[in-house]
């Protein structure tokens, strides 16, 4: 745990701010709370610095109100420091880490197509993972956005839930 | 042939150098490759929406098949989660019995791959021979699980199936097969002149490259960075259980092969030391059905590379949040870079060399029809068919019903 | 009518279709066998053959159809002709003057050339990549097939098959010096036959079969046919150049010649078994760098021994 303790306090004695959000719950665990654009903006070189040279991925989360962005660095001894980033679903722009990272290319195209993240910075591409045809405004991993809702012949999501399609999805899942 | 004309050819969705859809848009110079464009869709975005309305227990089973091959490692990084969420302390047995079918899974899975580089480059033979020994395991990996893939050996807890001692006979009989075959391929690949030809210089990916996409495995090993995650951060039983890790520095297909046969090789020692010390105890202890709130990275080195998976509980027995992140995810931006100024020939085998594991994406169909473009679901598609092969007198439109 | 036997059933186009199928499945055991697989029972080649012939002939929108129908039937006929001045089966050559030599092996050349324009007229982004690779690989391995295929021919002062044979069975330890040309025409004829390590132009896994991925039915089992039939016209050749040994008894030498070409084939069926496929740079390579300058320096010794021997 030496050496995750040692992480934790750098952290804390470059950014006060941190203090008490940055914790290490078990060995070679690092995790943050929630932290706003421009302090993940500056967390990020400070991890590079400290020997986090690798991101392994980018998990998206749905907190809410907010639009959650965990990135995971690796320092290549086993230790991940997990950076989560937050942004409100209203407005959640958050910059790519692309210039840096770019094998985090489609981890973020998938924040930008499931959760409707705004990534400012990446390059130009298809979209990923989700088909061509895919009516916008629709983030299926969006706690609100109901699968059963969507409508797969039309390419539409409903405005209300159809009721004969509950049946049969329940007796599918009872399979 | 036209050289101040670009071709473009689509090597998938559809293509034999594939077993499952991706595609490579390829635009060529001549026999070079010039540019390519890569489109894939995974199936477990799907699931992982879909393990949000489940409970753990039912997700176990959705998790495992992310993958066919690499099911076990998928499935023992979302028990361990689980299991370091909630706090509990799985038997010693159970631990030693996930890292025997781990390594079972590496033998099937690089004996798949060796199988397979040897069929895009012409070497069927090599393919044949892979694949006859593959059976072996696999035939040992249904009588420990009941299945060829997807084998349901885990269980949140501790694992569901045991190892008798004529399982145990048996698994070391065929360690001894295997181990005769493995050293004659390893000396294949370090001698055969054809396989020299092919391979070397082929697919290269300056180490430097490799750090700044991140990719991981066999194909970051060939790259001499040492990520194997039961080096780096031990789990299960392989804290006990040293693992040799292989490296190699050859950067390119040739290296990726050699450091795959090698792990052939310390997978069979791993096997045999596994057996060897095989703990008494329970298989399975209790996990409370309603997991206690927080987060939680599991990590477990599946046969293409590290498998990471970001779990988000609630305290209630359905799933916050599960991320999984497959090994194939983190090496496909390498594959591009390998492809800049390979020869078309190479296409196949350098997408074969990352062994990357697609899964089958349930997506909608675009149809270029003379009258536009149309989308079709399953349903549709289905139908269509039914109609083609009507029109051609085979009508398999009973078929559904015969099997109700 | 004797003439019309000889072309149509025996020697000709029935015993030279057989004989291909029955010499596709030796093929196939063999390979098979090589992998520890069973491999196909005996009838297979000729199920296929069938089977084919029982499929929808689809011919592409954006293809020249009469061109793309017709290709087909001149690669066979090329063939079949061919193989009229081959002596085979234990009886001789059903035609011969002098010169036969260069007629089939020019004839023997078309079925690449047809290759070639049946890849382009499928107007099919594969096929043209394969049409490409035939005609590459047809200048790589061409040269040192002709090569080694004359050899003899000069030492024998013939340019007629059935005559150098007879040459040979006069002299038969004048054989021994062509043994470097055997040697040629064998990696050469691997190449011409189109199987590894020399298939690039039917890559599957590179191109999806290349010149062939928009034939079907009835088109792709005369295709079929003609590669079954071209093996054993260049095995037959090549056997009757190099190996034209015959007791004159008619029955044993069938026997014989059936026990020559099994035996040439075994060889090349061992080759492929043992190889991956080359890409196509290095095929030519090796051919053009190592195979023909072997080919070259016989045809050289061979007019010096010529010369030399003042036969």
């Amino acid at each position: 745990m030496e050496r995750e303790n040692e992480v934790v306090a750098a952290f804390v004695a470059a950014f006060p701010w941190l203090d008490g959000r940055i914790r290490s719950p078990r060995k070679k665990r690092i995790f943050t709370d929630p932290v706003t654009r421009e302090e993940f903006n500056r967390l990020v070189p400070f991890a590079l610095g400290q020997g986090f040279r690798r991101v392994t991925h980018v998990v998206g989360t749905d907190d809410g109100d907010s639009l959650g962005f965990l990135y995971v660095f690796s320092d290549g001894g086993g230790v991940l420091l997990a950076l989560h980033e937050s942004a409100p679903k209203s407005n959640p722009v958050i910059d790519s880490l692309t210039p840096r990272f770019p094998g985090l290319e489609w981890h973020e195209r998938e924040l930008v197509d499931l959760y409707g993240a705004d990534v400012r910075g990446l390059p130009p591409g298809p979209r990923y993972p989700l088909p061509d045809g895919w009516p916008a405004g629709n983030y299926p991993m969006r706690k609100e956005w109901d699968p059963k809702r969507f409508n797969r012949k039309t390419m539409t999501y409903e405005a209300e839930p159809p009721a004969a399609a509950a049946g049969s999805e329940a007796k599918h899942e009872e399979r | 042939m036209k050289n101040d004309k670009l071709v473009t050819i689509p090597i998938g969705p559809e293509h034999p150098a594939l077993d499952e859809p991706a595609s490579f848009t390829v635009t060529l110079d001549g026999e070079k490759v010039v540019d390519v464009v890569v489109g894939v869709g995974y199936n477990h975005r799907g699931l992982e929406k879909a393990c949000e309305s489940r409970t753990y227990a039912q997700d176990l089973f959705l998790v495992e098949r992310v993958c066919g091959i690499c099911s076990h490692t998928h499935s023992t990084a979302y028990c361990q989660g689980l299991e370091e969420l909630a706090g509990v302390e799985i038997s010693r047995r159970a631990k030693y019995i996930r890292v025997l079918v781990s390594e079972l899974e590496r033998l099937h899975s690089h004996l798949l791959w060796l199988g397979v580089a040897g069929h895009e480059i012409g070497f069927d033979t090599l393919f044949m021979c892979t694949w006859r020994d593959r059976e072996r395991v696999l035939d040992v990996l249904a009588e420990a699980g009941g299945n060829r893939v997807n084998y349901g050996v885990n269980a949140i807890g501790g694992v569901r199936r045991d190892i008798d001692p004529e399982l145990e006979t048996r698994i070391r009989s065929m360690t001894d097969v295997l181990e005769k075959e493995i050293d004659y391929y390893l000396e294949l690949a370090m001698t055969d002149s054809v396989l020299a030809a092919r391979f070397k210089g082929v697919g290269v990916l300056p180490r430097a490259d490799a750090e700044k996409f991140g990719v991981v495995g066999p194909v970051a090993r060939a790259d001499g960075i040492a990520d194997d995650v039961r080096v780096v951060e031990p789990y299960a039983a392989y804290d006990e259980l040293k693992v040799n890790q292989v490296t190699d520095d050859h950067c390119d297909v040739f290296g990726r092969t050699i450091v795959r046969i090698k792990e052939l090789q310390e997978s069979l020692r791993v096997i045999r030391a596994c057996l060897d010390g095989m703990p008494e105890g329970p298989l399975k202890v209790n996990v409370p059905r309603r997991i206690p709130k927080g987060e939680v990275i599991s990590r477990t080195e599946a046969p293409r590379g590290e498998n990471i998976q970001y779990i988000r509980s609630n305290g209630t027995d359905i799933p916050d949040r599960i991320r999984v992140r497959a090994p194939s995810e983190a090496n496909w931006h390498g594959m591009k870079r390998m492809m800049q100024g390979a020869y078309l020939a190479d296409v196949p085998i350098i997408v074969a060399a990352n062994d990357p594991c697609y899964s089958c994406t349930d997506r909608a169909v675009v149809v270029r029809g003379a009258g536009g473009r149309r989308a079709m679901d399953w349903e549709e598609l289905r139908a269509y068919g039914v109609e083609w092969y009507r029109g051609r007198g085979a009508d398999i439109s009973r078929v559904e019903e015969k099997l109700k | 009518m004797a003439a019309l036997v000889k072309i149509f059933l025996f020697p000709g186009l029935l015993f030279l279709s057989a004989y291909g199928l029955c010499l596709e499945f030796l093929d196939r055991k063999l390979y098979a066998r090589l992998q520890n697989r069973i491999g196909p029972p005996w009838y297979q080649p000729l199920a296929d053959l069938l089977k084919l012939v029982g499929k929808e002939t689809i011919v592409p929108k954006d293809a020249k159809e009469k061109r793309f129908r017709i290709l087909p039937m001149v690669s066979l006929t090329c063939v079949v002709t061919a193989f009229l001045y081959v002596p085979a089966a234990g009886v001789g050559a059903s035609a011969s003057f002098a010169g036969d030599l260069i007629i089939v092996l020019y004839l023997s050349m078309v079925p690449a050339l047809v290759a070639f324009l049946a890849g382009w007229y499928s107007r099919s982004v594969f096929a043209t990549i394969g049409c490409t690779r035939t005609l590459t690989q047809l200048f790589s391995y061409e040269a040192p097939l002709f090569l080694s295929l004359l050899a003899p021919a000069v030492l024998a002062e013939s340019w007629s098959v059935t005559d150098i044979g007879a040459f040979y069975r006069a002299n038969p330890a004048l054989e021994l010096l062509n043994i470097p040309a055997f040697l040629v025409a064998m990696t050469a004829v691997q190449g011409k036959l189109e199987r590894v390590p020399f298939d690039q132009s039917e890559a599957e896994t590179e191109i999806a079969s290349g010149v062939y991925v928009e034939y079907s039915g009835r088109l792709l089992a005369v295709f079929r046919l003609t590669s079954d039939c071209e093996m054993v016209l260049m095995l037959s050749l090549i056997s009757a150049v190099f190996l034209p040994f015959a007791t004159g008894n008619a029955p044993v030498d069938f026997l014989l010649y059936v026990v020559k070409t099994c035996v040439l084939l075994a060889l090349l069926s061992l080759v492929r078994a043992a190889m991956g496929r080359l890409r196509i740079e290095q095929a030519t390579a090796f051919l053009w760098k190592t195979v023909t300058p072997v080919a070259l320096a016989e045809m050289l010794f061979v007019i010096l021994m010529r010369r030399g021997l003042g036969l």
